[in-house]
């Protein structure tokens, strides 16, 4: 777990408020949109706002109850149990960001949803029927990626109902993006105009992956390497090339080349 | 200019490409692509045309380009013109609400105006055009007619669109007509750079042009006898005639420009597009290769119209759910808990489960399945439907890799017609889309001929699974009895899948088919269920 941090978020739709607001009433909340768009950063600069501690699980297929509501241990002959991220977030009232939550297994869904309940509670069957009772402050976000995202499910009803307050965070708009990239990058602005050129990229190959003209979505995570690339002294042109391009290789010949000729009509020599 | 770079240039030609051509369809895809990004219209279409110059409707989101030989040059110098048609049209269609015909005085002039001031908007955003608009223009230059050999109305209106279009004129004009098209020139001049400034449109434009119209003192109507803007019966031109126009251009273009000559090289060798020409080129030949030519020797036909909008048969929702359903696949493992493996499960093992192991399986499908689609008049009423599904499906087996291979039929002017839609080594493409979307619905279900004009590409292909989709029963259920025994002899596990209209139809025909030997045979009452089933039999 990591203690709440200052991270470099710039609130562009007004997420932050929102999230504040569901806090105080004790609600849970959701953001659901897609890789990249600055779900985490969003939910660590919520942390640092209201002082609580951040429990982040990223969750995966390898993710397991155990991960979350503790373990048996055996020493010196007896058996004793630690504390999963869960229980622990509970008894410290600590603010528990559940990442990527649509690529959980069922049976850790589970888990899950008897502590997100109104009680709040949880009973440890694994450590003698212990009940944890969440401390005041307890609070939770949870984020999905879209369903067609690799690995991701369709989260059971009963636990959608768990976060009433659903936030959706797309790609922000060009403008915003740069901006963003500028705070994470400290770009020098001779260069901005390069960076909104590969943001503009970005877009038109989101736009393409959206139609199912392309088979992948660039992230900001990829338009803030792009910048970081052109901050090491890296041509724009090559940058994109490297960052936006390359990966369509792995579809053919013919993918890879379409990028390329946006590349080229974009940066020219 | 540098001679070796040139040379080196048409040595790669002559070695490796210099003989092959771009295929339409192939030509098509990648065109699709670069207007729909460029012009930001998700659904524009590329298409065609036997005219000289392109043809753009705004309001269709279409777009047609005279094919590459009407372009002049080599191969590469023709692709590389007709690229830089597609990128002003797809900023005409971005830009403009309007274009005219180039037939008369008042659209030239209009077109003109508007092809400079959407150049101007465009370069904004493509920086990376200019080097092939100088391209375009300098070897556009060579063909375009000297002024001195035309007359008239056309002599005046080519020297307006030389001059205003390029900075210069080739040949001469009189002294009073040159007058004219200077003045012309000048206006045309302040109102581009007017609408820039303000951001006015194409209406405007549109609102200026009899001013620049009575200047040029010609009557607005009048017929232009050919298309002036350029003509496009290639004259081979020298390197160093190209080179020099060139230089003359990026002289005018770029004023700040210290290295003209390296400029000008990088120009004329295009080294930046070479490589996207060499991809077309290859792509075209491996579809050489497919044997489409004997296809049509056996009776199976290939809908052949790219002038279609396939963008309707994508429903991206129903093709996001089919990819979410099985994208597991196509992530590559999964666990299992078992006897034996990599990872002990200590969890597992307190708790008394027998396969406390965890091991990871990776997901394959090696099969090679074959579809068949049923397009008779029965379908009518589902048609687009229909087609959206089994685009669905195609796009999501696709997208995990599976070899498949897609044939339909249906009855067209009363001859009963076998489609390819998808041959097995042809990945699933826009192209194949368009041929999905012709296809009309109509005719009966002879399904046992339709079987017999698919055996030889059933004997070559060997499809493990052959997914036959119809709505009916087939004509001739003795013949389809017997064709069916035949493919199952070689190995084909033979599946129908019974669309009904409703649970009681689908069933009622899912039992009739199993009369007919398939070893399975499905019923679906919602379209949206066929990709799902069909994906899920694969699974199983």
């Amino acid at each position: 777990m990591s203690l709440p941090s200052s991270p470099l978020y710039l609130d562009w739709n007004g997420a932050l408020p929102v999230l504040r607001k569901a806090y105080d009433i004790g609600l849970f909340a959701m953001i659901i949109g897609p890789k990249g768009t600055g779900k985490t950063t969003l939910v660590k600069a919520f942390g640092a706002e209201i002082g609580r501690t951040l429990y982040p699980v990223n969750f995966s297929l390898r993710t397991r109850e155990s991960h979350l509501v503790g373990t048996k241990t055996l020493e010196n002959g007896e058996v004793g149990f630690v504390d999963g991220i869960l229980v622990e977030s509970m008894k410290l009232g600590g603010l528990l960001y559940l990442d990527e939550l649509n690529a959980a297994e069922a049976d850790v869904l589970l888990r899950l949803d008897e502590a997100l309940d109104d009680r709040r509670q949880v009973v440890l069957k694994e450590s003698e029927g212990q009940t944890i009772t969440a401390s005041k402050g307890w609070t939770v976000i949870a984020t999905i990626n879209p369903l067609s995202h690799v690995g991701t499910k369709e989260l059971p009803p009963q636990l959608l109902s768990r976060f009433p307050v659903r936030l959706r965070l797309e790609y922000p708009p060009e403008e915003v993006e740069v901006d963003i990239i500028r705070r994470h990058t400290s770009i020098e602005d001779s260069a901005l105009a390069s960076v909104s050129i590969g943001v503009k990229l970005a877009n038109k190959l989101r736009e393409a992956a959206a139609v199912e003209e392309l088979y992948y979505s660039p992230s900001m995570r990829e338009t803030i390497a792009f910048s970081k690339l052109i901050k090491s002294g890296s041509e724009a042109k090559y940058a994109a090339q490297l960052v936006f391009a390359n990966v369509y290789g792995q579809w053919g010949d013919v993918e890879y080349r379409k990028v390329m000729d946006m590349i080229t009509s974009m940066f020219g020599n | 200019m540098s001679e070796y770079k040139y040379n080196k240039l048409n040595v790669t030609h002559s070695s490796t490409l210099e003989g092959l051509t771009v295929r339409d369809d192939v030509l098509v895809e990648i065109a699709t692509f670069l207007s729909r990004r460029w012009s930001d219209k998700p659904k524009s279409l590329v298409t065609f045309t036997e005219e000289a110059n392109p043809k753009t409707s705004p309001d269709k989101n279409q777009i047609a380009l005279p094919h590459l030989r009407g372009y002049a040059g080599n191969r590469f110098q023709k692709y590389r013109q007709w690229r830089v048609s597609l990128w002003y049209e797809s900023m005409r269609l971005k830009y403009s609400t309007k274009v005219l015909s180039y037939d008369h005085a008042f659209g030239f002039v209009f077109n003109a105006l508007e092809k400079k001031r959407i150049e101007s908007i465009g370069l904004d955003d493509w920086k990376g055009m200019m080097d092939e608009i100088i391209f375009d223009e300098g070897i556009s230059w060579l063909n375009r007619p000297l002024l001195n050999s035309l007359y008239g109305v056309q002599k005046l209106l080519e020297g307006f669109g030389q001059l205003f279009l390029t900075g210069y004129i080739k040949g001469e004009l009189f002294s009073s007509e040159h007058d004219k098209v200077a003045k012309a020139v000048e206006l045309a001049t302040s109102v581009v750079q007017e609408a820039l400034a303000s951001q006015y449109q194409t209406r405007w434009i549109e609102e200026q042009v009899p001013r620049i119209i009575k200047i040029l003192q010609v009557d607005p109507l009048v017929l232009i006898p050919f298309s002036t803007i350029r003509s496009r019966f290639g004259i081979s031109m020298s390197e160093s005639e190209l080179s020099r126009q060139i230089e003359k251009i990026v002289r005018k273009r770029r004023t700040a420009e210290k290295n003209i000559e390296k400029s000008v090289d990088a120009i004329v060798d295009g080294t930046d597009i070479l490589p996207e020409y060499e991809t077309l080129v290859r792509e075209s030949k491996r579809h050489e290769n497919e044997g489409y030519e004997n296809l049509e020797n056996m009776g199976i036909s290939i809908p052949h119209r790219l002038d279609v909008n396939e963008s309707e048969v994508y429903d991206t929702n129903l093709i996001h759910k089919t990819k979410a359903k099985f994208k597991e696949w196509r992530t590559g493992w999964i666990e299992r808990h078992d006897r034996f493996g990599d990872e002990f499960d200590s969890e597992a093992f307190i708790e008394f489960i027998p396969t406390p192991f965890i091991v990871d399986l990776k997901l394959t499908i090696k099969t090679r399945v074959m579809i068949l689609l049923d397009h008779s008049s029965s379908i009518q009423e589902v048609e687009l439907k229909y087609k959206q599904v089994t685009n669905a499906l195609c796009e999501a087996l696709s997208f995990l890799g599976v070899r498949f291979a897609v044939y339909a039929f249906s009855t067209d002017g009363k001859q009963v017609k076998c489609w390819l839609i998808k041959p097995p080594n042809y990945r699933w493409s826009s192209i194949c889309t368009k041929r999905l979307a012709q296809i009309r619905a109509s005719g009966g279900t002879p399904l046992a001929e339709i079987y017999g004009l698919l055996e030889p590409m059933v004997r070559s292909f060997k499809p493990e699974i052959f997914f036959t989709l119809t709505d009916g029963e087939p004509s001739d259920t003795d013949a389809v009895r017997h064709m069916v025994l035949s493919f199952r002899k070689i190995g084909t596990h033979m599946v129908a899948l019974g669309l009904g209209r409703n649970l009681d139809e689908a069933i009622s025909i899912g039992q009739n088919l199993r009369y007919l030997e398939y070893e399975r045979s499905l019923a679906v009452s919602k379209l949206e269920d066929i990709p799902k089933k069909v994906i899920g039999l694969l699974k199983s």
